[in-house]
């Protein structure tokens, strides 16, 4: 108990020593933290809302549909079926134009019972269920059409009053709705110029009428057709039971539902993922420059720790502890912060229970978040903490700094380049571990921002064709810019800590060549070029391969055909590449004039 | 210089005044030029006249000293012993400079700091010519070690004459 | 306060450098006047503290005082542009410090010819440069070697070669052998000897006697001003055997 004290006061003592790295350490982790809560919680929103709204509205195992009366007799035979075990209506459907507030959108109309059905019990979520006069509008759709109870509308033609909202798991909530029409549905943007073949429903939404009301409503061509809701003995038969019995033209599994009603949130969900994991990378880069920078300044701390009898288990226990300390605590506001965000990115899921507001970490998501930060975390101190701990007390005592490396190619090579570029190799040359850091840290950013092309150019093609609605398209252009925005400031807090790390670590050198007669811009172009040679190779990488690997990854894991994606445009890849490299060159030059004005005889 | 040197010097074995000479010069470097050849002789002489010496005759039989082979007698042997066992060191007389200063400032007679200042100047000439001379010793000569000695001693007594300087001047500028 | 020997190569008039303000500025040089003749060897000795390394940074141009002038090689150094500033310390002056400075990652011969290769030589030059002076310093055989590999003495020995390699009008040494055992520092004195033979100036920074003693002339610093001036040549000194107790 008493080590345990002592490690734990030892740490936060150190922490508090170095407020500005310790809070470096905790945005590094935080960010990759947030992220992955926010994957995380997106894919509990993916897959819980619609199975506690298939459980809460006693959800079909199979939807049946057929077109006109005269094909009421299939539907009667399904009913008894091998295999069925229970089953609602079936129920009329008719379709036609809903007008709200302004607003007009094709809409397909079920006529229901007043009493709640066997099977397909739509949940409501505000008001009441139909009444003679009184519509029901499918949650996410009355969402879209901005039409809330108490409203009016009309349903082709006739004016109603919206009695209720509701939600169903017979259906994928608008604007993926389930085609109930012989007529059929399009979905996704059309273009102007292309006229729609008659009766075909453009982005229908779902209401629910009583069956009078919808008899009423059937006229002329938009005659009535039928749906019928089944439950099966064996739920995970559904998507055979569709294949005996006339296939995907009449019957829609629940499985089939399931994977249109949570499409978009996976979607975003494998954005959010692998916005994680690159963050996580570039974490694990800045952490270990980081950490490797505080362990050469806390070599005499060390050498003191081991000369009193600590044992270099200790040391390294201490050492750890410090990052364990801000890992727990990035872990923890990972998770709060991920927690209120992920509703902003889930808005449009609103048609399912539990769509809206309540996507919240479950305990494995949290468990999930604290491995990874503590992983993290162990990951970048390890190396350095095992030096230190193994490291000669007499050596740390002295505060031996590390010795620099020696690497006789790039020194020889140097030689022969104008000054700034010799200094800056020699350099980068005597520490090659930071600058293979620096090099992953700028690679992984720019994969990151090579798929984030790719999707942008995608989604942006997507408007036109109808995968995603415009509302769709916009939910994932805002995941895209979560992911990019925090990829951007963590790697620009990373660029900035090399650089200092840099910077301090060539403070003699720095000032030595500047006493033998070096300039002072030579000795700050030295320092900068330093770490934007290695940006420059890292875009370089992060361009080609990681970012083809890292888009062909996506597609491995989304099963996804990538064929249809635009890759980028070569001066998009030279753009990006020229881009980094100026956007490191601006953040390393203030650092890098400080590093190359200090007066030499301070250093000396 | 003491008789037992000499004395000691002929312990190894018997040798020609001349030879002896020779290699007090050698042990000493530019040293031995403040030794001049009377010196040794009479010193010679002086241990002969004391049983201390036996001359065991010269190589050609002439009567000049440094023709003469010289040798330990057993009461030599058992002085030189003696002298080896003893550890007599030369003392500073450091009171004097000190007490020069005490009285230099009671009765007003100097200033103790110019005092000090002229004093070091002394000391620097002095660790001057010892410092110029070992730097002309050749590598591994047995009189570099020597005129190291004096060196290391005379930065001893300025470190002193440092310590000396800070005091007096504290002094001044407390009163 | 003095007259140099030759043409003075390097003069101070009045040179200050203060730091901080109000009470607590401290003056750590205050009203030097300085002149160093071509060829000359001059010590400046004094306590630890008492302002004499920020001179020496003052008159080699890695500090701007904060008032008086230098003059090096006819021309004022105290006013110049940094980059200027930084065109005298690669040709004009060679510097040689205490902690010897040098790149632990880099080899003997590639130390020695940083400097010039900094001053804009063609790396082929440079490299023969810096082997001919390391032979002239006896390290032939050491120019392939990393400082670690080098005793203190040839370490020293590698950064005066540095110091020398685009041939300085005067090298400003600091504590050269501050951190050297009696040996090794006996071989600096020598390697000192050498140059001034050759005709190099130079100024030392020291509080080791031994160096200040074998100079030319020498100052006493004290709390940031020159002293005293001392010519050892004249004077009293006494025969060396008294001095080891041969004569009384």
């Amino acid at each position: 108990m008493g080590r345990v004290l002592l490690v734990t006061r030892l740490a936060v003592r150190d922490l508090r020593r170095r407020p500005t790295e310790a809070l470096l350490l905790l945005i590094a982790i935080l960010a990759a933290t947030t992220t992955l809560t926010l994957g995380l919680v997106l894919r509990d929103a993916a897959g819980d809302p619609f199975e506690s709204t298939r459980a809460a509205t006693q959800g079909p195992d199979v939807v049946a549909k057929a077109a006109g009366v005269s094909e009421l007799s299939r539907l009667e035979r399904l009913a008894t079926a091998s295999g069925v075990t229970g089953h609602s209506g079936p129920f009329p459907v008719t379709s036609g134009k809903i007008q709200a507030s302004g607003r007009t959108s094709d809409v397909q109309v079920v006529g229901r019972d007043t009493a709640d059905a066997a099977v397909d019990r739509p949940k409501v979520t505000k008001g009441g269920w139909v009444t003679a006069g009184g519509a029901v509008l499918e949650a996410a759709f009355a969402h879209a059409l901005d039409v809330g109870v108490g409203d009016s509308v009309t349903i082709g033609g006739k004016p109603f009053e919206v009695v209720g909202l509701a939600v169903t798991a017979a259906s994928p909530p608008y604007p993926a709705t389930l085609c109930l029409v012989p007529a059929g549905c399009v979905h996704g943007a059309v273009p102007e110029d292309r006229n729609l073949p008659a009766g075909l429903l453009h982005n229908p939404g779902l209401a629910w009428l009583t069956q009078p009301d919808v008899q009423s409503l059937a006229t002329g061509r938009n005659a009535l057709s039928h749906v019928m809701n089944l439950k099966l003995s064996d739920p995970a038969d559904a998507q055979a039971f569709v294949e005996r019995n006339g296939g995907d033209a009449f019957l829609q599994s629940w499985q089939g539902i399931r994977s249109d009603a949570t499409e978009l949130a996976k979607d975003s969900q494998i954005l959010l993922l692998i916005g994680a994991w690159l963050l996580g990378l570039l974490a694990v880069a800045g952490l270990s420059v980081l950490v490797g920078g505080r362990m050469a300044d806390q070599t005499r701390r060390v050498g003191l720790l081991k000369a009193v009898g600590g044992t270099p288990g200790l040391v390294a226990a201490v050492l750890l502890a410090e990052y364990l300390l801000v890992a727990v605590v990035a872990a923890t506001g990972g998770l709060a912060i991920g927690a209120l965000a992920a509703p902003l990115l889930t808005g449009s899921s609103a048609g399912l229970v539990g769509g809206v507001g309540t996507a919240s970490p479950t305990w494995s998501t949290a468990l999930v978040v604290t491995g990874v930060a503590l992983g993290v975390a162990v990951a970048a101190t390890t190396v350095p903490a095992v030096r230190a701990a193994r490291s000669s007390t007499v050596s740390a005592l002295a505060d031996a700094a590390r010795p620099p490396r020696r690497t006789g190619w790039l020194i020889s090579l140097s030689r022969r380049l104008p000054v700034p570029l010799m200094l800056a190799l020699r350099v980068a040359a005597r520490r090659p571990r930071r600058v293979v850091l620096g090099v992953v840290g700028i690679a992984v950013t720019v994969s990151g921002m090579y798929i984030l092309l790719v999707l942008d150019t995608f989604l942006g093609s997507q408007t036109g064709t109808g995968v995603y609605t415009a509302d769709q398209v916009e939910t994932l252009r805002h995941v895209l810019m979560v992911w990019t925005v925090v990829l951007l400031a963590l790697a620009a807090v990373n660029t900035i800590v090399i650089t200092w790390a840099t910077v301090l670590d060539n403070r003699r050198a720095s000032a030595l060549a500047r006493a033998l007669g070096a300039t002072p811009q030579e000795v700050t172009v030295a320092l900068a070029i330093a770490q934007v040679l290695p940006a420059l190779v890292g875009a370089v990488l992060g361009v080609f391969p990681c970012g083809r690997l890292l888009f062909a990854g996506i597609n491995a894991i989304t099963g996804a055909d990538g064929g249809d994606a635009v890759l980028p445009a070569p001066w998009q890849l030279i753009g990006l590449t020229a881009a980094t490299v100026v956007a490191v060159a601006l953040l390393t030059a203030i650092p890098a004039r400080l590093g190359g004005r200090r007066p030499v005889t301070e250093v000396l | 210089m003491r008789q037992e040197v000499v004395l000691a010097m002929l312990a190894k074995e018997p040798s020609h005044g001349y030879r002896l000479r020779a290699r007090l010069r050698e042990a000493l470097g530019p040293l031995g030029d403040a030794m001049n050849a009377g010196q040794v002789y009479v010193t010679l002489a002086r241990l002969e006249k004391a049983g201390l010496l036996a001359v065991e005759g010269s190589a050609d039989g002439a009567d000049r000293a440094d023709r003469k082979v010289y040798a330990l007698t057993p009461a030599g042997q058992q002085r030189v012993g003696e002298w080896i066992a003893e550890v007599g060191w030369p003392k500073p007389d450091l009171a004097e400079f000190h007490l020069k200063l005490i009285a230099a400032a009671s009765a007003g007679l100097a200033d103790p700091l110019a005092i000090v200042d002229t004093q070091r100047r002394e000391l620097l000439r002095r660790v001057r010519e010892a410092q110029l001379a070992a730097m002309a010793e050749p590598d591994g000569s047995a009189a570099a070690l020597l005129l190291e000695g004096i060196v290391l001693r005379l930065q001893a007594d300025l470190r002193w004459l440092e310590a000396c300087e800070k005091n007096w001047n504290h002094r001044r500028s407390g009163s | 306060m003095s007259e140099a020997v030759g043409a003075p190569v390097l003069s101070a008039r009045g040179v200050r450098k203060e730091y901080g303000e109000g009470d607590g500025l401290v003056r750590a040089v205050d009203s030097v006047d300085l002149q160093v003749g071509a060829g000359e060897t001059v010590a400046i000795m004094g306590p630890s503290g008492c302002g004499k390394s920020t001179l020496l940074h003052l008159l080699g141009g890695l500090d701007r005082p904060s008032g008086g002038e230098v003059v090096l090689n006819g021309r004022r150094i105290d006013d110049i542009s940094e980059k200027a500033l930084a065109r005298v310390r690669r040709t004009d002056v060679g510097h040689v410090f205490q902690s010897f400075h040098l790149m632990e990652e880099l080899t003997a011969v590639e130390n020695v010819e940083l400097s010039a290769l900094l001053a804009g030589r063609a790396p082929r030059a440079a490299r023969r440069r810096a082997e001919e002076l390391l032979e002239r310093l006896g390290l032939a055989g050491r120019s392939g070697f990393l400082p670690s590999a080098l005793s203190g003495g040839q370490r020293q020995r590698v950064a005066v070669a540095r110091a020398l390699c685009n041939e300085p009008l005067v090298v400003l040494a600091d504590e050269p052998t501050g951190n050297l055992d009696s040996a090794a520092a006996l071989d600096v004195l020598r390697l000192f000897r050498d140059l001034r033979e050759s005709g190099q100036t130079l100024v030392i920074v020291t509080h080791d006697a031994r160096i200040a003693a074998t100079a030319d002339r020498m100052f006493s610093m004290r709390d940031g001003s020159l002293v005293d001036e001392t010519r050892l040549t004249g004077g009293t000194a006494g025969r060396l055997g008294a001095l080891a107790g041969l004569e009384d």
